[in-house]
């Protein structure tokens, strides 16, 4: 973009000002971005020189819900993913009462208890999604519900750990990436495109392939 | 932005495929007042907005006014990328768009005011190109709302 005066912080991708809770860090990173504005030449670009907080290893939050557990004799997406998303209910509720009520879940006009339904059934019926927009902002409200609920505990959490066990280890983890599966190896590069939006490139990699339900 | 060499592997070779050329001659303004008389706005490319406005589309090169003086809590984020995390937007909306932590500055004196009107864009699927007509239709827009400086953060 060449802005006339840029910090580059070492933070992961979505977290520009460094963590999410603590103001103090965020205002010096914001103070040392703006001192930048005193510089009489340019372009300027410049090294934040801290790293974020680390998370600590005792506050590390351990995921109210246990995953990867279920032993139950109907593995169809449909059972699974309703199983998974009522255990998940009291906590995402509890996150909205801690967080005064904010939530990101609401992109999607259906509520994401139906639209997990919805996104089962083609699943178990091995049929996909016609309406792309329905589906991205399906999937994106439940793994809002599911980030939500899954760090509703008081403490730190890890981000790369959240996004491990999301992907690795919830069956709607698996269930995106079975979606992604079906996408991605269509001959149709705007099927290819679709999967793209649907499952970051370290879950693909890293996945050994989707658990439970009907493996494609 | 995080540095290159801490990003995972596949990650830095995407973005360095990428290989796309400079936009264009480096824009540069000296200092004009001092920052803690300077008027500042946000634009941040998280694709946010509120729950009621129109959600960004796939690839998207529009913007969405976000008014100063609503409550920031209350933003939503609908960008297409996967490739980042969210849950601490989740938690915090200030990590991408730190309107609450501008409020304090202002309360303390450390800047002159805040603008009446900040932005957001949703940074994915398009060259920067395709956003030339809004960039310069939010730039005309902070002119209007006689804005010294602008935060921005990307994603």
């Amino acid at each position: 973009m060449q802005p006339p005066r840029a910090l580059w912080v070492p933070f992961p991708l979505g977290r520009p000002l460094g963590k999410p809770g603590d103001a103090a860090f965020q205002l010096d990173v914001i103070k040392t971005a703006l001192k930048l504005l005193d510089r009489s030449e340019g372009p300027v670009l410049e090294d934040y020189p801290h790293d974020a907080p680390p998370v600590e290893a005792e506050d590390v939050a351990v995921c109210p819900v246990s995953f990867g557990q279920d032993s139950a004799d109907d593995d169809s997406w449909k059972s699974r993913l309703n199983r998974e998303i009522s255990q998940l209910k009291p906590w995402y509720e509890l996150s909205c009462r801690r967080r005064g009520g904010r939530t990101l879940v609401g992109i999607a006009d259906q509520l994401p208890e139906q639209n997990i339904q919805t996104l089962a059934q083609h699943l178990d019926e091995d049929v996909l999604p016609a309406d792309i927009i329905w589906m991205k902002r399906a999937v994106e409200d439940i793994k809002a519900y599911y980030v939500e609920a899954m760090t509703a505990q008081p403490g730190d959490y890890d981000p790369q750990a959240l996004q491990t066990q999301f992907w690795q280890e919830t069956s709607f983890g698996a269930a995106v990436l079975a979606l992604y599966h079906e996408f991605s190896s269509s001959e149709s590069g705007q099927m290819k495109l679709i999967a793209r939006i649907l499952a970051p490139r370290e879950a693909v990699g890293a996945a050994s392939g989707p658990k439970g339900g009907h493996t494609p | 932005m995080v540095r290159l060499a801490e990003l995972p592997d596949y990650e830095r070779e995407h973005l360095l495929s990428k290989n796309m050329p400079p936009l264009g001659p480096a824009v540069w303004t000296a200092p004009i007042k001092p920052v803690s008389q300077m008027r500042f706005a946000l634009v941040t490319t998280a694709g946010l907005h509120h729950r009621d406005d129109t959600a960004f589309e796939f690839a998207d090169a529009t913007f969405r006014p976000i008014d100063g003086q609503e409550n920031p809590d209350k933003l939503v984020m609908s960008h297409s990328s996967v490739n980042f995390d969210k849950s601490g937007f989740a938690e915090d909306v200030n990590i991408v768009f730190p309107l609450g932590r501008f409020r304090e500055l202002l309360a303390e004196g450390s800047i002159g005011s805040l603008a009446d009107v900040h932005y957001s864009f949703m940074g994915a699927g398009l060259l920067p190109a395709a956003y030339a007509s809004s960039a310069a239709q939010v730039a005309g827009m902070l002119k209007r709302d006689k804005v010294d400086a602008v935060f921005l953060t990307p994603v």
